[in-house]
């Protein structure tokens, strides 16, 4: 039942605003539309949690897909560099932001909060000035046609890669050594340390493995719209962390897992959708992915509260 | 009635069921003014159950209180228990380290830190009175993160004295219960402890000692209640009762104390010799351990007989020194856990809830984690093969468990020692290296982890067994190893193992002419 609790709690809010809106609602476009924009903040999501498991706060993770993005768009519009050796540069580039995220907090033993909404901050500021600030448009189509016009069962592209690596890091989570070693990273990093995991390995590993997802979902964010925006992933961070924390109370209670991940940030969306079909403005983004944020935490704690008085 | 002197703490029939299950039953308990009472027992004997209904944790099923006769109604509310004549000393103090001794001894006390303004001149004053009052070496103004581990334990304790005396509304000094607070202090310590509430109780305030250490009990309580399973066994007197009795009425039966090891069985020649080790507070320090030899290392604290399990099983960075296991050689001090682990050394640390096992973990992942850091399963964990091990380790070393898949936390304190040393005893490891393997667990379970430890000497592993129970390495050490200022100071062989030859040892003069590594 805990399990499950989130999503039977999706399906009644899908009821609620199926019923409230039928004609609008309740439609294979609207959901097919949310299943595919909504793809890369799925990513984000679950390319926080890596660090996450590992202990490590990454919020530098919205600002790499940012600078990933305008960095695709200046390549592709206005240097006019073929994708194939767009994607691999810019894979790099995120690998490098989390290289440098996690060299920082290891080597001088600052706490990753800090460092990574540091180097975010920076990344930013790199991102507007390469961009002056402006909205670039003009992306290779061929981008676009593999990430958001192609669609299987009517859902773009970009829900699918979305899906394959949610398989990938739940596999690696849950079927592989290196996941037990994230885990007591993360959990107990002294006694993995003394039964000889190299933990400062794992967390640059995990670090590094934040940086590469942000950069997909940046690449993913640029084949979404066609361009890039210089502070397009401000407003993800906050819906990622809610959806992490809120994907750890369910499937697998009490961990950062991958299927919660995904069921979370889709539950997060559907609500707001809902909320926004029935008239409301903007401002239940916020309320929503603030108050779940809150929620989430709490509900969490509770569950963890009563593994403690289960003593 | 009226000539009897009225006991300042009276329970009757006190009983409490957690789902079905008695973890208290009828019990009784009567401790008189300015007396210190030992409660002893094993974990789970019902102790805690019993503490948390007098601090208000838990609300009885049945039973009454009285305090110097007045019957108090139960559940006592939380945070009340001062009002009453009740204060709480816990094994963790409850002390700010960031604050001063003055800071934390009017911490959350409302009559000393006024609602608006704090006179902290006056307060000082006060204070040092109250330590004069206990002949205390304590200055107000020292931070608490500076202060010996006895100065903290004497710091909680006056605080608690103090606070029942200006709060209690029976104008009666009250009752302390101290929940375990020796287990980290060394000899010297508990005794400058003891003599402390000595003069606590010749004030006329009464004292349950709660221990797991039956000497210590015979020496400072006047009389001792044991539970066993949520039943009062007894009330006796504490000097004129036999140890032996003692022991008996708290496991249910009687354990010897004699000697578990005899000669070394192994071949002669040494599995491991250290040389020239430094690190620490350890100073060239070279020994050697044949395959079936427990070694035990003591001393003081402070001596740094407890660094050395750690720095031979890289899990703290040593400056030099050579170790050597199985002919193989490895530098002091690069060696890192993994390398240990490789030359099939296994480190069983003191600090189980930090460095041993990853508490709201479940015990499939704690048990298998050397394993899958082994490479076990790389890139496909077995669960169920993992499962299914565990289980077998759970019951082969006697881990009282539901299921593997239950978190690590929701055992006792006994079990999880049990399943750390299964955790690592299943490696089939050369060399074991233990540091306290045996803090806070009950008589029973102690007996189990010597025999785990035994058998594995039988087939062929060493044993080096870091720890201040001198009793512990009277009944399992063939060797024993004394420590002063990270050298070792003396050597006990065989029938020299004993609680007072080691106790003799430990206090007495530097002995030269054995040197440890002859």
């Amino acid at each position: 039942m805990e399990r499950y609790g989130l999503v039977i709690v999706w399906v009644a809010v899908i009821a609620i605003f199926g019923f409230l809106r039928p004609d609008t609602f309740l439609t294979w476009s609207n959901f097919s539309s949310i299943f595919g924009s909504e793809a890369v903040l799925v990513i984000v999501t679950l390319g926080l949690i890596i660090p996450l498991t590992a202990g490590d706060f990454d919020l530098s993770i919205a600002q790499t897909l940012t600078f990933v993005s305008m960095l695709t768009a200046i390549l592709s519009a206005r240097m006019g560099v073929p994708l194939g050796y767009i994607i691999p540069i810019v894979l790099l580039a995120g690998a490098a932001v989390g290289l440098i995220n996690g060299a920082i907090t290891l080597y001088f033993r600052i706490h990753s909060l800090i460092v990574t909404l540091g180097v975010g901050t920076f990344l930013h500021g790199i991102t507007l000035w390469m961009s002056d600030s402006q909205t670039i448009s003009g992306v290779a189509r061929t981008l676009m046609q593999y990430v958001i016009i192609k669609r299987i069962f009517g859902i773009p592209l970009s829900f699918y890669y979305a899906i394959v690596l949610a398989a990938i890091i739940w596999y690696v989570l849950s079927y592989t050594a290196f996941g037990q070693k994230l885990l007591f990273t993360g959990r107990g990093r002294e006694v993995g340390r003394l039964a000889g995991i190299a933990v400062g390995r794992v967390r640059m590993a995990a670090f590094c493995a934040s940086g590469v997802m942000g950069a997909l979902a940046g690449i993913l964010y640029t084949g979404t719209t066609g361009s890039a925006n210089p502070t397009s992933g401000t407003t993800l961070l906050l819906p990622a962390f809610a959806a992490a924390f809120l994907g750890a109370t369910c499937i697998k209670p009490g961990r950062f897992n991958a299927w919660g991940s995904v069921i979370a940030v889709y539950f997060l969306v559907t609500g707001i959708n809902g909320l926004s079909v029935l008239g409301f403005r903007t401002f239940v983004h916020d309320l929503f992915y603030g108050g779940a944020l809150v929620v989430a935490v709490m509900v969490s704690q509770l569950i963890n509260g009563r593994k403690e008085r289960a003593l | 009635m009226t000539s009897q002197v009225v006991p300042r703490l009276e329970i009757r029939g006190l009983t409490k069921t957690f789902g079905g299950v008695h973890a208290l039953s009828r019990a009784d308990l009567v401790v008189m003014p300015g007396e210190i009472h030992g409660l002893l027992g094993k974990n789970g004997s019902g102790k805690s159950t019993l503490i948390k209904i007098l601090s208000g944790f838990h609300k009885p099923d049945e039973g009454t209180l009285h305090i110097d006769g007045k019957p108090v109604a139960l559940p006592i509310p939380l945070g009340r228990s001062e009002k009453i004549g009740l204060a709480f000393v816990h094994q963790n103090l409850g002390l700010l380290p960031d604050a001063t001794v003055l800071e934390n001894l009017i911490l959350g006390d409302d009559a000393r830190s006024g609602r608006w303004f704090v006179n902290w001149t006056a307060e000082a004053e006060r204070a040092r009175r109250l330590f004069d009052q206990y002949h205390i070496k304590l200055d107000p103004m020292a931070q608490v993160a500076d202060l010996s581990p006895v100065k903290r334990a004497q710091l909680a304790i006056v605080r608690a004295a103090d606070r029942v005396s200006s709060h209690s509304d029976q104008a009666s000094p009250g009752v302390l219960i101290l929940d375990e607070p020796t287990p980290f202090l060394p000899i010297e310590d508990v005794r400058e402890l003891f003599s402390m509430m000595r003069r606590l109780r010749d004030s006329g305030v009464s004292i349950i000692f709660v221990s797991h250490d039956i000497d210590e009990v015979k020496e400072i309580t006047d009389r001792a209640t044991v539970l066993r399973d949520g039943h009062v066994i007894g009330t006796f007197e504490s000097a004129n009762t036999d140890r032996r009795d003692i022991v008996a009425a708290i496991v249910g039966r009687a354990l010897t104390q004699e000697r578990l090891v005899g000669d070394v069985s192994g071949p002669s020649a040494p599995l491991l010799t250290v040389m020239g080790a430094n690190g620490g507070t350890v100073r060239d320090l070279s020994f050697d351990v044949r395959p079936g030899e427990i070694l035990g290392l003591t001393g003081l604290i402070g001596s740094g007989y407890d660094e050395v399990p750690s720095l031979l099983a890289g899990a703290q960075k040593a400056l030099s020194g050579q170790l050597r296991i199985n002919g193989e050689v490895y530098d002091l001090a690069r060696l890192r856990p993994s390398d240990a682990i490789g030359a099939g050394i296994s480190f069983i640390p003191a600090d189980r809830p930090i460095k041993g096992l990853a508490l709201d973990i479940s015990l499939t992942e704690n048990a298998m984690l050397p394993l899958a850091v082994r490479g076990e399963g790389r890139f496909r964990l077995d669960h169920g093969k993992r499962q299914q091990t565990t289980a077998g380790l759970i019951e082969r070393f006697v881990v009282k468990a539901n299921a593997p898949q239950q978190a690590a936390s929701e055992l006792s304190g006994g079990n999880q020692q049990k399943l750390l040393l299964a955790k690592w005893l299943q490696l089939g490891p050369k060399l074991i290296l233990l540091d306290e393997p045996t803090q806070g667990i009950d008589v029973g379970a102690r007996r189990e982890i010597y025999e785990r430890l035994l058998e594995a000497c039988r087939n062929g592993a060493a044993v080096i067994c870091a720890t201040s129970e001198f009793e512990q390495l009277e009944q399992i050490a063939h060797r024993v190893l004394v420590f002063e200022r990270g050298r070792v100071k003396a050597q006990l062989r065989g029938s020299e193992v004993t609680k007072s030859s080691i106790e003799a040892s430990c206090y007495g003069e530097t002995r030269t002419h054995e040197p440890a590594d002859a």
